[in-house]
């Protein structure tokens, strides 16, 4: 017996709660003194938070806590949560995002006021986002959405006196309320046909004979409507761009990582365990074939981001809109399931798991360095980041790193998990997804290549100007950078990680 | 005792005029309470199904809806407020400072 296999059972949640503990500690320390409370001990805290988090993760991710080989997934609280292999790996993600964008926002928030309100509502939100990996119930899954989402609303409008800040909260949070209903009442569709909420147990009941098996597939649909809000997927994208542009880019860093990660976890988990295709697909009347479903929303956000990124003038909304086509390359991992597909649907499942931890890092990145050319007061377009790399050299290199990772180009770690993104999606017979994904990739590389462009090749139109050397946005970057580069030679165990603990959900 | 049927067909009509309100109207707080309209269309169907199916999940789980709701109206009325400091309106219509 290894010491986590004597230790409670509740201690398998510890992520989570070290999470809400360091967003608690951080909120007591600004209440104790609101006004002297230094930046420097706020942000270290919740970057060692962050970091504990994701230690405890991995380290239970190691040791095969809820795992085939110790006995299987751990749930607590009547079935409500679940911790195996999955809520692990995407805990990760969720933390090593959260811990760069402390790290970054030290910078960041530099002389403004309520740091200790935004640290711990990034805390909070990571809270969720741990949560929503976990959830093994309908209602865990929309009390954790609601508790990522709600602080997400208040650090998008964080800046009160800025009129894009302003507008990007409210967006986000109007279209955010009404997806939230409609996932609400999706809820209470599947509640009124099965008469359960556990996930496990909706599977079970999808077979009972009822009258009301139409209402079931209303159901899933409004339940889907609500992850595609979460992962700035066709047809709930709107917000995307416009809260990613005017939100702090920290927080755009935050939301379009680590956020879309936990509306993929969230979807994976309630889409392959209480709808099994198989079963829904074949109800008399009421069957949704939500593989099909995923597979037109995966080619229609993939293109519909790229094509717009393609005509941006200003570098964040272009990232924002490739946030959006990458929510449809990781879509290929629900749109490619099929109903006897054995191995390969843990494969492409596992798959888009992995791009989503190299997206993590490489977005994340991306969007840091923008958080970086906006302290130094630069503009916001493309000729505003000409000439960057003559006084930044080690900035714009970590910058290109992350342009040509996200394009998906050999020697980052965006190639690799492209690649077995699309080929688990020919193996699993899905062939015209994964060319309609290399397409775009291939188009995405016109509007990545243009920012390196500008820095490297362009002449600056008036001589540039760069004040400060920001420590800890500096650090941050490098971080993503050295991560994105890493997870090339160590992608194999990433991506076995995955693919066997996919595998564990069919 | 009356068919479920009905409690969906009732929740239905209370979503849909939900979902009307928010298209139509462009005034914050009415968007607002079109959305507690819509969350409460959910916590008809969870009440009444409860009762169908002899378990207590359902009411459980509207008590949540109904603590999340509030929840969220209060992030949105500070942002509603920073709104209409920055714009000296509730309009959702005026704030369009980004475009693509």
């Amino acid at each position: 017996m290894t010491p986590l296999q004597t230790a409670p059972e509740w201690t398998a949640a510890a992520p989570a709660i070290i999470l809400a503990v360091t967003g608690l500690a951080l909120l007591l320390i600004d209440t104790i003194d609101p006004d002297t409370s230094s930046n420097g001990l706020l942000a270290g805290l919740s970057t060692l938070g962050s970091l504990a988090a994701g230690g405890v993760a991995g380290w239970f991710l190691t040791q095969g806590t809820g795992m085939e080989s110790s006995g299987g997934a751990i749930t607590l609280y009547g079935d409500a949560l679940v911790i195996d292999g999955m809520s692990l790996f995407f805990t990760l993600i969720f933390t090593s995002v959260a811990a760069m964008v402390s790290v970054a926002s030290y910078d960041y928030l530099a002389g403004r006021r309520y740091q200790g309100e935004f640290y711990s509502l990034v805390m909070f939100a990571a809270t969720g986002m741990t949560l929503m990996a976990m959830s093994n119930s309908l209602a865990t899954v929309f009390v954790s959405l609601e508790l990522a989402s709600l602080p997400s609303y208040a650090l998008v409008a964080f800046l009160k006196k800025n009129r894009g800040s302003i507008e990007a909260g409210l967006k986000y949070f109007l279209i955010g309320a009404l997806s939230s209903a409609v996932f609400a009442f999706g809820i209470s569709l599947v509640y009124a046909v099965t008469g359960t909420l556990l996930l496990p147990e909706i599977a079970a009941n999808l077979s009972v004979s009822s009258d009301l098996v139409g209402v079931l597939g209303l159901g899933v649909l409004m339940i889907a409507g609500g992850f595609a809000f979460k992962t700035a997927s066709v047809p709930f994208h709107f917000w995307a761009p416009e809260a990613y542009e005017g939100a702090p880019a920290p927080v755009s860093a935050f939301l379009s990582s680590a956020s879309k990660a936990a509306g993929f976890a969230v979807a994976f988990r309630v889409f392959t365990v209480a709808f099994p295709l198989g079963p829904v697909t074949s109800l008399n009347g009421g069957g949704v074939d939500w593989s099909l479903l995923f597979a037109v929303l995966a080619v229609v956000t993939m293109t519909l981001g790229n094509f717009a990124a393609a005509t941006q003038e200003n570098v964040k909304r272009m990232l924002a809109y490739s946030s959006i086509g990458h929510a449809g390359y990781a879509l290929i991992g629900l749109a490619a399931i099929t109903t006897d597909g054995g191995a390969a649907n843990g494969h492409v499942l596992g798959a888009s798991m992995a791009h989503l931890l190299v997206y993590g890092f490489m977005n994340t990145g991306a969007f840091l360095f923008i958080a970086m050319v906006e302290k130094w007061g630069l503009g916001r377009t493309f000729a505003d980041y000409n000439g960057i790399a003559s006084k930044a050299p080690i900035a714009a290199t970590a910058m290109t790193v992350f342009m040509f990772s996200l394009a998906g180009l050999p020697p980052f770690g965006g190639f690799l998990s492209k690649y077995f993104l699309f080929l688990s999606a020919i193996e699993s017979g899905f062939w015209w997804l994964a060319a309609v994904g290399a397409v775009n990739s291939a188009l995405s590389l016109f509007y990545y290549s243009r920012v390196v462009k500008a820095m490297w090749i362009e002449e600056p139109s008036e001589p540039l100007e760069i004040g400060s050397q920001p420590v800890g946005l500096y650090v941050a970057v490098i971080f993503a950078a050295v991560g994105t580069v890493l997870l090339l030679p160590g992608f194999r165990p990433v991506i076995e990680t995955a693919q066997t603990v996919a595998a564990a959900l069919f | 005792m009356v068919p479920p049927q009905y409690y969906l067909v009732l929740s239905a009509a209370i979503f849909c005029i939900g979902i009307f309100g928010l298209l139509t109207r462009r005034n914050a707080l009415l968007f607002l309470m079109s959305v507690e309209l819509m969350l409460n269309a959910a916590n008809i169907n969870l009440v009444a199904f409860s009762y169908y199916w002899g378990n207590v999940t359902g009411q459980t789980f509207g008590l949540f809806v109904l603590a999340l709701a509030a929840a969220e109206v209060a992030v949105g009325i500070g942002i509603i407020l920073t709104l209409y400091r920055n714009f000296d309106d509730v309009d959702v219509m005026n704030a369009t400072t980004m475009r693509w």
